[in-house]
Protein backbone atom coordinates (compact mmCIF):
# COMPACT_ATOMS: atom_id res chain seq x y z
CA UNK A 1 0.00 0.00 0.00
CA UNK A 2 1.12 3.63 -0.95
CA UNK A 3 2.35 5.32 2.38
CA UNK A 4 3.06 9.22 2.28
CA UNK A 5 4.89 11.35 5.56
CA UNK A 6 3.12 14.76 4.92
CA UNK A 7 4.80 16.26 8.50
CA UNK A 8 7.18 14.67 11.04
CA UNK A 9 9.79 16.10 13.22
CA UNK A 10 13.01 14.86 13.10
CA UNK A 11 15.65 16.63 15.79
CA UNK A 12 19.09 17.55 14.34
CA UNK A 13 21.72 14.85 14.53
CA UNK A 14 23.34 14.27 18.32
CA UNK A 15 26.69 13.60 17.38
CA UNK A 16 28.82 13.62 14.43
CA UNK A 17 32.29 13.55 13.21
CA UNK A 18 34.30 15.08 16.39
CA UNK A 19 32.90 11.87 18.60
CA UNK A 20 34.16 9.60 15.42
CA UNK A 21 37.44 11.60 15.49
CA UNK A 22 37.72 11.21 19.00
CA UNK A 23 36.69 7.31 18.91
CA UNK A 24 39.69 7.18 15.98
CA UNK A 25 42.41 8.69 18.44
CA UNK A 26 41.48 7.00 21.27
CA UNK A 27 42.02 3.95 19.21
CA UNK A 28 44.77 4.69 18.13
CA UNK A 29 46.43 6.05 21.39
CA UNK A 30 45.13 2.25 22.69
CA UNK A 31 46.65 0.13 19.73
CA UNK A 32 49.89 2.23 20.13
CA UNK A 33 50.32 2.39 23.92
CA UNK A 34 49.25 -1.96 23.34
CA UNK A 35 52.19 -2.07 21.08
CA UNK A 36 55.15 -0.19 23.50
CA UNK A 37 54.57 -2.85 25.94
CA UNK A 38 55.75 -5.72 23.49
CA UNK A 39 59.04 -5.06 24.73
CA UNK A 40 58.83 -3.33 27.69
CA UNK A 41 55.93 -5.47 29.19
CA UNK A 42 56.85 -8.93 28.20
CA UNK A 43 60.01 -8.63 27.37
CA UNK A 44 59.94 -9.21 23.56
CA UNK A 45 63.26 -8.02 22.20
CA UNK A 46 62.65 -7.66 19.26
CA UNK A 47 59.97 -4.72 19.16
CA UNK A 48 62.30 -2.39 21.65
CA UNK A 49 62.75 0.33 19.10
CA UNK A 50 58.99 0.81 19.21
CA UNK A 51 58.68 1.10 23.18
CA UNK A 52 59.64 4.55 23.33
CA UNK A 53 57.11 5.94 20.32
CA UNK A 54 54.64 3.98 21.12
CA UNK A 55 54.34 5.67 24.61
CA UNK A 56 55.21 8.73 23.45
CA UNK A 57 52.32 8.58 20.85
CA UNK A 58 49.94 7.14 23.09
CA UNK A 59 49.89 10.08 25.63
CA UNK A 60 49.73 12.62 22.96
CA UNK A 61 46.96 11.26 21.50
CA UNK A 62 44.98 11.04 24.77
CA UNK A 63 45.79 14.57 25.56
CA UNK A 64 44.13 15.36 22.29
CA UNK A 65 41.42 13.22 22.64
CA UNK A 66 39.60 14.18 25.38
CA UNK A 67 40.07 18.09 24.61
CA UNK A 68 37.70 17.02 20.88
CA UNK A 69 35.17 15.94 23.77
CA UNK A 70 35.09 18.80 25.05
CA UNK A 71 34.86 20.89 22.33
CA UNK A 72 31.57 18.68 21.68
CA UNK A 73 29.67 19.33 24.86
CA UNK A 74 27.37 21.89 24.37
CA UNK A 75 28.52 23.25 27.87
CA UNK A 76 32.37 22.45 28.25
CA UNK A 77 32.81 24.48 31.32
CA UNK A 78 30.62 22.33 33.23
CA UNK A 79 33.01 19.16 32.09
CA UNK A 80 32.99 19.51 36.21
CA UNK A 81 29.82 17.98 36.82
CA UNK A 82 31.41 15.04 35.58
CA UNK A 83 33.24 13.96 38.38
CA UNK A 84 30.83 15.27 41.03
CA UNK A 85 27.13 13.92 39.71
CA UNK A 86 28.49 10.82 37.97
CA UNK A 87 25.85 8.21 37.57
CA UNK A 88 27.71 4.54 37.13
CA UNK A 89 25.55 3.25 34.82
CA UNK A 90 26.42 5.66 32.48
CA UNK A 91 29.76 4.49 30.37
CA UNK A 92 30.93 8.35 29.90
CA UNK A 93 31.15 8.11 33.88
CA UNK A 94 33.53 4.74 33.16
CA UNK A 95 34.90 7.01 30.66
CA UNK A 96 35.44 9.82 32.81
CA UNK A 97 38.05 7.64 35.10
CA UNK A 98 39.33 6.16 32.37
CA UNK A 99 40.51 8.89 30.28
CA UNK A 100 41.77 10.71 33.85
CA UNK A 101 43.64 6.94 35.21
CA UNK A 102 45.10 6.15 31.42
CA UNK A 103 47.36 9.07 30.28
CA UNK A 104 48.10 9.26 33.81
CA UNK A 105 49.83 5.76 34.00
CA UNK A 106 51.31 6.17 30.48
CA UNK A 107 53.13 9.25 31.55
CA UNK A 108 54.49 7.46 34.91
CA UNK A 109 55.45 4.44 32.33
CA UNK A 110 56.89 6.45 29.84
CA UNK A 111 59.11 8.54 32.80
CA UNK A 112 60.59 5.42 34.07
CA UNK A 113 60.93 4.11 30.73
CA UNK A 114 63.14 6.83 29.87
CA UNK A 115 65.16 6.82 33.10
CA UNK A 116 65.96 3.42 32.21
CA UNK A 117 64.06 1.86 35.17
CA UNK A 118 63.17 -1.14 33.59
CA UNK A 119 61.76 -2.69 36.30
CA UNK A 120 59.11 -0.22 37.55
CA UNK A 121 58.87 0.23 33.38
CA UNK A 122 57.21 -3.30 33.18
CA UNK A 123 54.82 -2.96 36.39
CA UNK A 124 53.21 0.12 34.76
CA UNK A 125 53.54 -1.54 31.41
CA UNK A 126 51.04 -4.44 32.79
CA UNK A 127 49.26 -1.99 34.69
CA UNK A 128 48.50 -0.05 31.40
CA UNK A 129 47.14 -3.03 29.56
CA UNK A 130 44.05 -3.35 30.86
CA UNK A 131 43.91 0.16 31.22
CA UNK A 132 44.39 0.40 27.51
CA UNK A 133 41.59 -2.27 26.67
CA UNK A 134 39.36 -0.50 29.18
CA UNK A 135 39.86 3.54 27.64
CA UNK A 136 39.25 2.07 24.21
CA UNK A 137 36.66 -0.89 25.10
CA UNK A 138 34.44 1.58 26.80
CA UNK A 139 33.96 3.64 23.45
CA UNK A 140 31.95 0.55 22.10
CA UNK A 141 30.35 0.40 25.05
CA UNK A 142 29.35 4.00 24.34
CA UNK A 143 27.68 2.71 21.34
CA UNK A 144 26.60 -0.74 22.65
CA UNK A 145 24.55 0.82 25.46
CA UNK A 146 22.95 3.67 23.14
CA UNK A 147 20.02 0.99 22.90
CA UNK A 148 17.67 3.39 20.46
CA UNK A 149 20.16 2.84 17.47
CA UNK A 150 20.37 -0.90 16.10
CA UNK A 151 23.66 -0.26 14.49
CA UNK A 152 25.23 0.14 17.88
CA UNK A 153 22.94 -1.79 20.50
CA UNK A 154 24.98 -5.10 19.54
CA UNK A 155 27.17 -7.02 21.76
CA UNK A 156 29.96 -7.05 19.28
CA UNK A 157 30.45 -3.49 19.68
CA UNK A 158 32.89 -3.26 22.11
CA UNK A 159 35.16 -6.31 20.42
CA UNK A 160 35.00 -4.32 17.21
CA UNK A 161 36.20 -1.31 18.48
CA UNK A 162 38.85 -3.45 20.60
CA UNK A 163 40.31 -4.95 17.20
CA UNK A 164 40.22 -1.69 15.22
CA UNK A 165 41.99 0.28 17.33
CA UNK A 166 44.27 -2.60 17.31
CA UNK A 167 44.54 -2.62 13.37
CA UNK A 168 44.79 1.36 13.35
CA UNK A 169 47.31 1.30 15.90
CA UNK A 170 49.58 -1.28 14.18
CA UNK A 171 49.49 0.92 10.90
CA UNK A 172 49.90 3.65 13.08
CA UNK A 173 53.29 1.53 14.51
CA UNK A 174 54.32 1.04 10.91
CA UNK A 175 54.28 4.51 9.64
CA UNK A 176 56.38 5.89 12.49
CA UNK A 177 59.03 3.48 11.75
CA UNK A 178 59.15 4.06 8.11
CA UNK A 179 59.30 8.17 9.01
CA UNK A 180 61.81 7.29 11.83
CA UNK A 181 63.97 4.82 9.64
CA UNK A 182 63.87 6.10 6.20
CA UNK A 183 63.03 10.14 6.66
CA UNK A 184 64.56 11.10 10.43
CA UNK A 185 67.70 9.02 10.94
CA UNK A 186 68.52 8.34 7.56
CA UNK A 187 72.14 7.30 8.62
CA UNK A 188 71.51 5.23 11.13
CA UNK A 189 71.14 1.68 10.65
CA UNK A 190 67.81 0.31 9.45
CA UNK A 191 65.62 -2.36 10.67
CA UNK A 192 63.24 -3.65 7.64
CA UNK A 193 62.90 -6.92 9.75
CA UNK A 194 60.79 -4.77 12.53
CA UNK A 195 58.48 -3.51 9.71
CA UNK A 196 58.07 -6.66 8.10
CA UNK A 197 57.09 -8.47 11.73
CA UNK A 198 54.59 -5.64 12.30
CA UNK A 199 52.86 -6.04 9.14
CA UNK A 200 52.92 -9.31 9.59
CA UNK A 201 50.66 -8.67 12.85
CA UNK A 202 48.70 -6.26 10.90
CA UNK A 203 47.49 -8.84 8.35
CA UNK A 204 46.48 -10.70 12.02
CA UNK A 205 44.52 -8.14 12.59
CA UNK A 206 42.39 -6.84 9.74
CA UNK A 207 41.58 -10.86 8.99
CA UNK A 208 39.75 -10.59 12.87
CA UNK A 209 38.50 -7.50 12.26
CA UNK A 210 36.63 -8.68 8.77
CA UNK A 211 35.83 -11.42 10.68
CA UNK A 212 33.95 -9.75 13.19
CA UNK A 213 32.85 -7.42 10.30
CA UNK A 214 31.17 -10.28 9.07
CA UNK A 215 29.62 -11.67 12.22
CA UNK A 216 28.05 -8.37 12.79
CA UNK A 217 26.28 -7.88 9.45
CA UNK A 218 25.07 -11.46 9.02
CA UNK A 219 23.38 -11.04 12.44
CA UNK A 220 21.89 -7.77 11.51
CA UNK A 221 20.60 -9.22 8.04
CA UNK A 222 18.45 -12.04 9.62
CA UNK A 223 17.61 -10.12 13.13
CA UNK A 224 14.23 -7.58 13.10
CA UNK A 225 13.10 -5.71 10.62
CA UNK A 226 14.93 -2.64 11.82
CA UNK A 227 18.15 -4.49 12.32
CA UNK A 228 17.71 -5.57 8.40
CA UNK A 229 17.24 -2.35 7.46
CA UNK A 230 20.44 -0.76 9.13
CA UNK A 231 22.79 -3.72 7.23
CA UNK A 232 20.78 -3.27 4.10
CA UNK A 233 21.98 0.74 4.71
CA UNK A 234 25.58 -0.67 4.29
CA UNK A 235 25.35 -2.67 1.72
CA UNK A 236 23.41 -1.02 -1.09
CA UNK A 237 22.03 2.45 0.93
CA UNK A 238 23.43 5.74 1.73
CA UNK A 239 26.50 4.42 3.03
CA UNK A 240 27.20 1.53 1.09
CA UNK A 241 30.24 3.57 -0.59
CA UNK A 242 31.95 4.58 2.90
CA UNK A 243 31.22 0.93 3.80
CA UNK A 244 32.30 -1.66 1.10
CA UNK A 245 34.71 0.88 -1.07
CA UNK A 246 36.44 2.86 1.91
CA UNK A 247 35.93 0.37 5.20
CA UNK A 248 35.90 -2.75 3.85
CA UNK A 249 38.11 -2.53 0.09
CA UNK A 250 40.71 0.36 0.50
CA UNK A 251 40.76 0.09 3.92
CA UNK A 252 41.10 -4.21 4.56
CA UNK A 253 41.28 -5.64 1.40
CA UNK A 254 43.43 -3.84 -0.90
CA UNK A 255 45.87 -3.41 2.35
CA UNK A 256 45.70 -7.68 2.93
CA UNK A 257 46.79 -8.10 -0.81
CA UNK A 258 49.54 -5.41 -0.43
CA UNK A 259 51.01 -7.29 2.97
CA UNK A 260 50.35 -10.83 1.92
CA UNK A 261 51.46 -10.90 -1.57
CA UNK A 262 54.55 -11.89 -2.09
CA UNK A 263 55.89 -8.95 -4.57
CA UNK A 264 55.26 -6.78 -2.44
CA UNK A 265 55.63 -7.80 0.95
CA UNK A 266 59.18 -7.03 1.62
CA UNK A 267 58.82 -3.65 -0.57
CA UNK A 268 58.48 -0.72 1.69
CA UNK A 269 56.47 1.38 -0.08
CA UNK A 270 53.60 -1.04 -0.42
CA UNK A 271 53.54 -1.62 2.99
CA UNK A 272 53.66 2.32 3.68
CA UNK A 273 50.53 2.24 1.72
CA UNK A 274 48.97 -0.64 3.23
CA UNK A 275 49.32 1.40 6.41
CA UNK A 276 47.91 4.74 5.43
CA UNK A 277 44.74 2.75 3.99
CA UNK A 278 44.68 1.10 6.78
CA UNK A 279 44.15 4.11 8.76
CA UNK A 280 42.05 5.74 6.53
CA UNK A 281 39.50 2.78 6.54
CA UNK A 282 39.63 2.60 10.38
CA UNK A 283 38.78 6.55 10.26
CA UNK A 284 36.01 5.82 7.60
CA UNK A 285 34.54 2.65 9.88
CA UNK A 286 34.23 5.12 12.90
CA UNK A 287 32.33 7.63 10.75
CA UNK A 288 30.01 5.11 9.53
CA UNK A 289 29.48 3.88 12.84
CA UNK A 290 28.46 7.02 14.94
CA UNK A 291 26.75 8.45 11.57
CA UNK A 292 25.30 5.97 9.92
CA UNK A 293 23.76 4.84 13.16
CA UNK A 294 22.30 7.85 14.03
CA UNK A 295 21.02 8.25 10.73
CA UNK A 296 18.33 5.06 11.02
CA UNK A 297 14.72 7.21 11.63
CA UNK A 298 13.09 7.12 15.17
CA UNK A 299 10.33 8.63 14.50
CA UNK B 1 -1.13 10.52 29.35
CA UNK B 2 -3.76 8.48 26.48
CA UNK B 3 -4.01 9.90 23.42
CA UNK B 4 -7.26 8.66 21.84
CA UNK B 5 -6.52 8.82 17.93
CA UNK B 6 -9.69 8.73 16.95
CA UNK B 7 -10.96 11.86 18.02
CA UNK B 8 -7.72 13.69 16.72
CA UNK B 9 -8.70 16.27 13.31
CA UNK B 10 -4.59 16.99 12.76
CA UNK B 11 -5.19 20.91 13.63
CA UNK B 12 -1.38 20.97 15.22
CA UNK B 13 -3.28 23.18 18.16
CA UNK B 14 -1.06 20.71 20.70
CA UNK B 15 2.02 21.53 19.04
CA UNK B 16 1.90 25.68 18.89
CA UNK B 17 0.16 25.10 22.13
CA UNK B 18 3.52 23.60 23.56
CA UNK B 19 5.62 25.99 22.00
CA UNK B 20 4.12 28.99 23.54
CA UNK B 21 3.58 27.67 26.89
CA UNK B 22 7.02 26.29 27.06
CA UNK B 23 9.14 29.30 25.00
CA UNK B 24 10.15 26.37 22.93
CA UNK B 25 12.60 28.18 20.05
CA UNK B 26 12.11 27.77 16.06
CA UNK B 27 13.68 24.35 15.06
CA UNK B 28 12.61 21.88 17.31
CA UNK B 29 9.92 20.66 18.82
CA UNK B 30 8.49 19.13 22.17
CA UNK B 31 5.33 17.66 20.76
CA UNK B 32 4.65 17.60 17.10
CA UNK B 33 1.95 15.54 15.07
CA UNK B 34 3.50 13.23 12.17
CA UNK B 35 0.28 12.65 9.83
CA UNK B 36 0.56 10.36 7.06
CA UNK B 37 -1.59 9.44 3.96
CA UNK B 38 -1.99 5.95 2.57
CA UNK B 39 -3.98 4.16 -0.04
CA UNK B 40 -4.39 5.11 -3.74
CA UNK B 41 -7.59 7.63 -5.07
CA UNK B 42 -10.02 7.00 -4.09
CA UNK B 43 -9.16 4.98 -1.09
CA UNK B 44 -7.53 7.16 0.65
CA UNK B 45 -6.86 7.70 4.89
CA UNK B 46 -4.79 9.98 6.67
CA UNK B 47 -3.68 9.02 9.96
CA UNK B 48 -2.30 11.25 12.92
CA UNK B 49 0.55 10.37 15.72
CA UNK B 50 0.84 13.09 18.16
CA UNK B 51 4.50 12.51 19.17
CA UNK B 52 5.67 13.88 22.63
CA UNK B 53 7.87 12.19 25.59
CA UNK B 54 6.47 8.92 26.49
CA UNK B 55 8.32 9.58 30.26
CA UNK B 56 9.28 5.98 30.12
CA UNK B 57 9.14 4.15 33.46
CA UNK B 58 12.44 2.49 32.34
CA UNK B 59 13.57 5.80 30.27
CA UNK B 60 17.13 4.86 28.71
CA UNK B 61 17.89 9.04 28.96
CA UNK B 62 18.37 8.49 32.91
CA UNK B 63 20.34 5.50 32.49
CA UNK B 64 22.60 7.19 30.18
CA UNK B 65 23.15 10.69 31.82
CA UNK B 66 26.66 10.45 33.00
CA UNK B 67 25.89 13.88 35.52
CA UNK B 68 22.33 12.99 36.71
CA UNK B 69 20.92 15.63 35.15
CA UNK B 70 18.43 14.25 33.88
CA UNK B 71 15.97 11.55 36.11
CA UNK B 72 12.29 9.78 36.46
CA UNK B 73 10.63 11.54 39.87
CA UNK B 74 7.93 9.57 42.08
CA UNK B 75 5.17 10.42 40.40
CA UNK B 76 6.47 8.92 37.09
CA UNK B 77 7.16 12.84 35.01
CA UNK B 78 11.23 12.51 33.61
CA UNK B 79 12.73 15.59 34.33
CA UNK B 80 15.94 17.36 33.61
CA UNK B 81 18.10 19.65 35.73
CA UNK B 82 19.12 22.84 33.21
CA UNK B 83 21.58 23.79 35.41
CA UNK B 84 23.54 20.40 35.89
CA UNK B 85 23.57 19.08 32.16
CA UNK B 86 26.54 19.63 30.20
CA UNK B 87 25.16 18.75 26.79
CA UNK B 88 27.14 15.83 25.73
CA UNK B 89 23.98 14.80 24.25
CA UNK B 90 24.24 10.96 25.04
CA UNK B 91 20.55 11.05 26.33
CA UNK B 92 19.43 12.26 22.92
CA UNK B 93 21.21 9.48 21.16
CA UNK B 94 20.11 6.86 23.71
CA UNK B 95 16.07 7.94 23.04
CA UNK B 96 13.86 5.67 20.95
CA UNK B 97 11.39 8.34 20.54
CA UNK B 98 13.05 11.42 19.45
CA UNK B 99 11.96 13.17 21.89
CA UNK B 100 14.83 15.25 22.99
CA UNK B 101 16.71 18.11 21.81
CA UNK B 102 19.11 21.15 21.62
CA UNK B 103 17.73 24.08 23.21
CA UNK B 104 19.76 26.10 20.55
CA UNK B 105 19.98 29.25 22.88
CA UNK B 106 20.43 27.93 25.86
CA UNK B 107 22.26 25.48 24.61
CA UNK B 108 21.57 22.22 26.75
CA UNK B 109 18.92 19.35 26.45
CA UNK B 110 15.28 19.87 26.80
CA UNK B 111 12.46 17.63 26.61
CA UNK B 112 8.43 17.28 27.40
CA UNK B 113 8.01 16.97 30.88
CA UNK B 114 4.14 17.25 30.72
CA UNK B 115 4.08 20.99 32.13
CA UNK B 116 4.62 19.70 35.64
CA UNK B 117 4.61 23.36 36.10
CA UNK B 118 1.35 23.15 35.15
CA UNK B 119 0.33 19.87 36.71
CA UNK B 120 1.67 20.89 40.41
CA UNK B 121 -0.35 23.83 40.10
CA UNK B 122 -3.80 21.82 39.62
CA UNK B 123 -3.82 22.78 35.68
CA UNK B 124 -4.07 20.09 32.34
CA UNK B 125 -0.70 20.43 30.61
CA UNK B 126 -0.79 23.04 27.60
CA UNK B 127 -1.22 20.59 24.80
CA UNK B 128 -4.47 18.60 27.00
CA UNK B 129 -6.16 22.03 27.77
CA UNK B 130 -5.76 23.08 24.29
CA UNK B 131 -7.37 20.30 22.09
CA UNK B 132 -10.43 21.51 20.50
CA UNK B 133 -11.58 17.49 20.47
CA UNK B 134 -10.56 16.35 23.34
CA UNK B 135 -8.09 13.67 21.88
CA UNK B 136 -5.53 13.86 24.79
CA UNK B 137 -6.41 12.96 28.37
CA UNK B 138 -3.73 13.52 31.18
CA UNK B 139 -4.61 12.05 34.56
CA UNK B 140 -3.08 9.52 37.18
CA UNK B 141 -3.74 5.71 35.92
CA UNK B 142 -3.08 4.25 38.93
CA UNK B 143 -6.61 5.91 40.28
CA UNK B 144 -9.57 4.10 38.68
CA UNK B 145 -11.53 6.93 39.17
CA UNK B 146 -9.50 8.56 36.73
CA UNK B 147 -10.67 8.72 32.33
CA UNK B 148 -7.28 7.70 31.55
CA UNK B 149 -7.64 4.80 33.57
CA UNK B 150 -11.26 4.28 32.79
CA UNK B 151 -10.50 4.54 28.94
CA UNK B 152 -7.78 2.05 28.89
CA UNK B 153 -9.90 -0.58 30.89
CA UNK B 154 -12.63 -0.50 28.11
CA UNK B 155 -10.53 0.26 24.79
CA UNK B 156 -7.23 -1.73 22.83
CA UNK B 157 -4.35 0.19 23.02
CA UNK B 158 -1.11 0.70 21.36
CA UNK B 159 2.22 2.20 22.54
CA UNK B 160 5.11 3.34 20.96
CA UNK B 161 8.28 0.54 20.41
CA UNK B 162 7.29 -1.87 23.14
CA UNK B 163 9.72 -3.77 22.04
CA UNK B 164 12.70 -1.50 23.24
CA UNK B 165 11.53 -2.52 27.34
CA UNK B 166 11.04 1.38 27.87
CA UNK B 167 7.65 1.00 29.13
CA UNK B 168 6.16 4.33 27.96
CA UNK B 169 3.76 6.04 29.39
CA UNK B 170 2.03 7.80 26.69
CA UNK B 171 -1.06 5.21 25.12
CA UNK B 172 -2.57 5.53 22.30
CA UNK B 173 -6.13 4.20 21.34
CA UNK B 174 -6.77 3.05 17.84
CA UNK B 175 -3.09 4.15 16.11
CA UNK B 176 -1.99 3.14 13.01
CA UNK B 177 1.06 0.85 12.51
CA UNK B 178 2.32 2.54 9.90
CA UNK B 179 1.78 5.76 11.26
CA UNK B 180 3.85 4.06 14.73
CA UNK B 181 6.63 2.58 12.44
CA UNK B 182 9.68 5.24 11.55
CA UNK B 183 10.43 3.52 8.08
CA UNK B 184 6.78 3.31 6.93
CA UNK B 185 7.10 5.69 3.76
CA UNK B 186 10.38 6.20 3.39
CA UNK B 187 11.74 5.35 -0.45
CA UNK B 188 14.98 5.55 0.38
CA UNK B 189 14.47 2.58 3.73
CA UNK B 190 11.80 0.38 1.60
Amino acid sequence: MDVNIIYNVEHEMPLGMAIALYFYLTGLSAGSFIISTFAYGFGMTKYKPLGKIGVVMATLLLVIAPIILLVDLEQPLRFWHLIIYLRITSPITWGTFLLSLYPMNCIVYGYFMFMGDMKKTKIFGLIGIPLALLVHGYTGFILALGKARVLWNTAIMPPIFLVSAMVSGLAMMILVVIIKDYFVQRNKERNPDLIYDLAKLLAASIVLDLILIGIDLSVLLTSHTEAYKAAVMLLAGEFALPFLGIEVLLGAVIPLILILSPFTKRWIPALALASVLVMIGILAMRYIMVVGGLSIPLS
Amino acid sequence: MVVDLRRCIGCHSCSVACKAENRVPLGVFRSWVKIIEKGTYPNITRHFLPSLCNQCDHPPCVINCPVQATWRQEDGIVIIDEHRCIGCKYCLASCPYNARYINPLLPIVQKCYFCYHRVYAGLEPACVEVCPAKARIFGDLNNPEEEVAKLLSKHPFQTLKPEMGTYPQVYYIAADADAMDPFAGRKEWM
